[in-house]
């Protein structure tokens, strides 16, 4: 993503510009009139700024290297939000302005900045165990394929304008290498190094500049929010709500999971998915219309609203390889990939020479890897369109029903693509089960619902989501391009009690707020091959508790509180203690840990189609001569590259435990 | 079995009978409405200018209640004695007192009542023979005047202090909105909002302005009609963007941290039959009316029509600085009858307006917990809007926790003001509906 030209420069003057918006806003009017009597009441015009500086500092431990990770957040946020009541007409506008810098590519160069990865070995298996080689150094090259007569071979020897330097082998982070598949994946800002820097829809070809202020780009981030709305009065009391402009629309009831709430896309960079979703979402260029029928014989509430998302295409922000947020670790797969695909690279215990042996192999470029994005551009028919019931029956029940068709912001890897065979220097446009990959956002079609009821005999608040999708796409080493599409089923149920516990106070009650996620994969595809399963990586039936539990002290000045999930699948947990102190109406201090930790990582190998024979007979696995003609997968697994849909965003994040400290003042 | 069983349901009916046997009169109208019409009451000492401190209190303790007699005895506060005023009721809620007299009566169960068409269901004087007095009184509460048809406050400040210290530790800032579905007498529509299939009775919305870690939050309580129904509550948290469902417990919670419940709003903001009722009888003691005009007002904040909040002082700047008037009193004792963590409360309920102006709150172990005031102001001494609506101004409050010594105190800008309270505003898509 590159600046546009009034944006280009120094942070000096991103700043400045956000704090000409500010001042444009009248927000030293605001202070200077109305801080003093207590706060930013509202002056006469309706309008009211706020401005917020909020800092967020974060610590990690060892990662699986054992590299002790140190600093991985110095965030500082300045936040401007403003309302202005447009005359008498009865509009009103609201905005939130955001600048974001994010000192640890400064402070921490070494881990995510531009000193970051380092030269790499890449394993190779042996029937005498495991071998460590250099980046670069094969075994397998061209000149040993030659050696096996082929001379015409387009394996390389070495890289040259690839070298050995701001490196870190696939998933290290997370996992050790035990035999998998893996390559080198760069790690640094893309200003410093250009290696596997590409768009990935927002993220995946930043520099360093562009990392640390993440919100001054192209499209503009640093305006979070900016639209207009008002309210028609109609006759018999209904109403006709209109907000248009960059904004969130927000469906669902349920916490941390979005069954519904996917009209805006979610910016996991900023802090995996432990920030609150209205600081990630991303606001798009949004009109929503909302008919407010009042109530009829059967309902106390109607009310119809249609949500017409008209902003170019944005996919959720996975985060960038060599950040400290890549969620699912897939920033450094595609990174890695496309790497793989412009410059070679070589992938470790790839080839099957002999019974026990998988060998490092030295690819050349446009052989394997991820070559093209597919991001949709601005036409009407790549817009979104989604329209919401939602009611209240006579007996107190809420529920809604919502139907949305949008493009995945989940991005869907299409295998079988063009490739230089590496055995032959043959281009073929088309190559069933070969990695070679293009990056596709596909459309899917949303049908669901949402209820909340009180349950007075358990004293709770029962809260319900589901949702069932069309044209989901998923990763199959069944089929020839690697990908099928599949419906989903998604739902959550969630229980809110808040409790009296007398130990802690016999006043204010503690929340207990529990759910559980459960996602359904129809078709789901696991087959048994002769060396693993082949098929899907996602679980076909997942399961995801999570719980809260959070007190109010001191006139609820004082919070603690923990979160707790549970991957039942990935057999994952995470804990998060935080403790939140208001210390006065201007500033609230928070420190907090999430703390990771599962079962045998062993639970998440899958195939990764090591064994597909792609260019056959080359690639044919040893031990099946019957079939050595044939592309498909037998069923060769490892943790890379798709056991990170089997651990899930907790258990690929399991060496990522975090303790923070957060301070946010209102001026 | 049979046997026992009727002769309890004769007992019941007999009750019922008994309770439902007087009918009022018109002369029972103008007296619950103009009690002060023959003279107002009196008591030693007790005259306009004069103040009740710690060194005089034990001479005026027939006219306190025993939560401000122990605030005054402990030299937290000084009242300032004014005179008894009149404070005459809405002439539509009056009017529709008188045409539907008679026509309303207790049902089989506490909650249960029939026939009830608008203005105060029963107001005859409650007799202590009567054992379903106190329901009686706390169906004229529930169907009182409050705030009229409908009304807003805003601003709304609400302080946190600490009693001992007064150190002030939070500010909110807040707008309320409270409509009546049902029984409404003058404001259109009359006399009811449809369509209301779910058959409620009563919304109050509240959205938090201020401060920021609590800025748009929005809580919505719907009241049914039908008393023995749960109330439905919700909760828009500003930073979730999300409305919440909120669980019955969250009634009887500290809401946002403050020393009042949901529960207490308004002096009582529950159901009849959530509580066991009982009548302890008619007192004249010290209540906070006032004429707000005529008050010391605070400079605390501005607002664009130069109104001016009532100020607060005190030990901690808990109570209220304005000047309490001696009025007949009806003293109410509740019990919660589920779980609770308040064991009673004894209202004081102003005899002409059939409010609740103090309350004290005990707790399970029943010690005294909180000592809760409500100040009202003449409508005809406040804002132009408020001026001949014959609604009794809420205007300032100050909930004292006795125990933690920390009070709550909030500062009002009422204003009987019908279109800047739609029925709109009362429905859950509301709160969807801001930023």
């Amino acid at each position: 993503m590159k600046y546009s030209n009034q944006l280009r420069g120094s942070l000096k003057s991103k700043w400045a510009l956000l704090g000409a918006i500010l001042l444009a806003l009248g927000a030293s009017t605001a202070w200077a009139e109305a801080l003093p009597e207590g706060g930013d009441a509202a002056n006469d015009d309706g309008s009211i700024t706020d401005v917020y500086y909020e800092n967020d500092t974060r610590f990690r431990g060892d990662d699986a290297t054992g590299n002790n990770v140190g600093l991985s957040k110095f965030r500082n946020t300045l936040q401007v939000e403003a309302d202005r009541r447009l005359g008498s007409s009865g509009w009103e506008f609201h905005g939130v302005f955001r600048g974001t810098y994010d000192g640890v590519y400064d402070l921490n160069k070494s881990e995510y900045g531009k000193n970051a990865g380092g030269a790499i070995n890449l394993q190779s298996t042996t029937p005498g165990g495991f071998i460590s080689t250099p980046y670069g150094a094969g075994p397998v090259t061209n000149t040993v394929v030659t050696g096996l007569g082929l001379p015409g071979n387009a394996f390389v020897d070495s890289y040259p304008n690839s070298p050995n330097e701001g490196l870190r082998v696939l998933g290290d982070r997370w996992h050790g290498l035990d035999g998998g598949v893996a390559f080198g994946v760069p790690v640094r800002p893309c200003n410093t190094d250009s290696r596997g820097c590409k768009d990935f829809g927002g993220y995946g070809d930043q520099d360093k500049n562009e990392l640390a202020s993440p919100e001054f780009n192209d499209r503009l981030d640093f305006i979070r929010e900016a639209y207009v709305k008002k309210t028609f009065d109609l006759a018999d009391n209904k109403q006709l709500f209109v907000k248009v402009g960059r904004q969130q629309v927000v469906w669902g009831r349920t916490d941390l999971f979005r069954v519904l709430d996917v009209i805006n896309p979610v910016d996991y960079s900023r802090n995996n998915i432990y920030d609150e979703l209205q600081d990630i979402r991303i606001p798009m260029f949004i009109a929503q219309a909302e008919y407010r029928m009042g109530g009829s014989d059967w309902l106390q509430e109607q009310n119809l609203q249609v949500v017409w998302n008209f902003d170019k295409f944005r996919p959720n922000n996975l985060g960038q390889c060599g950040t400290a947020n890549v969620i699912l670790d897939a920033g450094c797969l595609f990174r890695g990939l496309n790497n793989l695909w412009e410059n070679g690279g070589t992938v470790a215990n790839f080839a099957n020479v002999a019974p026990g042996t998988l060998l490092a192999t030295n690819f050349g470029a446009h052989q394997i890897g991820l070559a093209n994005v597919d991001l949709p551009e601005w036409s009407l028919e790549n817009t979104q369109l989604g329209t919401k019931f939602e009611g209240v029956t006579k007996g107190g029940v809420n529920f809604s029903l919502n139907a949305l068709t949008y493009r995945s912001q989940l991005p869907s890897l299409h295998g079988g693509k063009r490739s230089v065979n590496g055995f032959t220097g043959v281009n073929r446009e088309y190559n069933p089960y070969l990695i070679s990959f293009d990056m596709v956002y596909p459309r899917v079609n949303l049908v669901g619902g949402s209820m909340d009821f009180q349950w007075n005999a358990a004293k709770s608040a029962v809260r319900m989501e589901a949702a069932y999708t069309s044209g989901e796409e998923f990763a199959n080493t069944n089929k020839e391009k690697l990908f099928s599409r599949n419906h989903v089923f998604r739902s959550v149920i969630g229980i809110d009690r808040p409790t009296f516990v007398p130990f802690i106070s016999e006043t204010r009650t503690v929340l207990f707020s529990g759910q559980l996620f459960y996602q359904h994969i129809f078709d789901h595809e696991r087959d048994q091959g002769r060396l693993g399963h082949t098929g899907m990586a996602d679980w076909e039936d997942n399961f995801i508790g999570t719980l809260l539990i959070k007190a109010f002290l001191k006139n609820d000045r004082l919070s603690p509180q923990v979160i707790f999930a549970h991957d039942f699948n990935a057999e994952s947990w995470v804990a998060a203690p935080q403790v939140e102190w208001i210390a006065s109406d201007k500033l609230k201090f928070t420190v907090g840990a999430n703390v990771k930790w599962g079962n045998d990582e062993s639970k998440y190998k899958v195939d990764d189609c090591r064994s597909c024979n792609p260019w056959a007979p080359f690639t044919a696995p040893q031990g099946d001569p019957a079939t050595q003609f044939q592309s498909f997968s037998r069923g060769l697994s490892g943790l890379e590259p798709l056991g990170r849909f089997r651990a899930g965003p907790i258990g690929t994040a399991v060496r990522e435990d975090e303790i923070y400290f957060n301070m946010r003042y209102k001026f | 079995m049979r046997q026992i069983l009727l002769a309890v349901s004769m007992a019941v009916l007999a009750s019922s009978a008994a309770s439902n046997a007087y009918a009022a009169t018109e002369a029972d109208v103008e007296k619950s409405f103009f009690p002060y019409k023959d003279g107002t009451p009196t008591a030693d000492g007790v005259t306009p200018g004069a103040v009740i401190n710690k060194d005089n209190v034990d001479q005026f303790k027939a006219v306190l209640d025993e939560g401000m007699y122990k605030v005054i005895k402990n030299g937290w506060y000084e009242i300032k004695v004014g005179k008894t005023t009149s404070f005459d009721q809405d002439k539509f809620y009056i009017d529709a007192t008188k045409k539907n007299l008679g026509g309303t009566k207790l049902g089989a169960k506490t909650g249960d009542i029939e026939g009830f068409v608008a203005g105060r269901p029963f107001p005859e004087e409650p007799s202590e023979s009567d054992p379903r007095a106190g329901e009686k009184l706390a169906w004229n509460f529930k169907y009182g005047q409050n705030w009229g048809d409908n009304a807003t406050i805003t601003p709304f400040y609400w302080k946190y202090r600490d009693l001992e210290s007064g150190k002030l530790e939070k500010t909110l800032k807040f707008s309320f909105g409270f409509l009546n579905f049902k029984h409404r007498v003058q404001h259109a529509p009359v006399p009811e909002v449809t369509p209301n299939p779910a058959n409620l009775f009563r919304g109050i919305y509240v959205k938090v302005l201020e401060p920021q870690d609590l800025k748009n939050t929005q809580l919505l309580i719907q009241r049914y009609e039908d008393d023995q129904k749960q109330d439905d509550a919700y909760l828009y948290l500003g930073f979730q963007r999300r409305v919440r469902r909120l669980a019955t417990e969250q009634k009887t919670d500290s809401f946002l941290g403050s020393d009042l419940m949901i529960e207490d709003f308004e002096g009582y903001n529950g159901r009849v039959a959530d509580m066991k009722w009982t009548y302890k009888g008619t007192k004249n003691i010290m209540l906070a009316f006032y004429n707000h005009n005529e008050m010391k007002l605070s400079s605390d904040f501005k607002e664009g029509d130069g109104y001016k909040y009532v100020d607060f002082h005190g030990q901690g700047g808990c109570f209220p600085d304005v000047t309490w008037q001696l009025r007949k009193v009806y003293i109410l004792e509740a019990v919660p009858v589920g779980p609770s963590p308040i064991g009673k409360r004894i209202f004081h309920m102003d005899a002409q307006a059939n409010s609740i102006n103090r309350t004290l709150i005990y707790d399970r172990k029943g010690e005294l917990w909180k000592s809760w005031t409500i100040g009202k102001s003449h409508p005809d001494s406040h804002l132009a809007i408020n001026k001949g609506t014959g609604i009794s101004i809420d205007d300032a409050f100050s909930m004292v926790d006795m125990q933690s010594k920390h009070c709550t105190t909030g500062q009002f800008k009422g204003q009987v003001d019908p279109k800047k309270v739609p029925p709109a505003m009362f429905q859950v898509q509301f709160l969807r509906g801001g930023n």
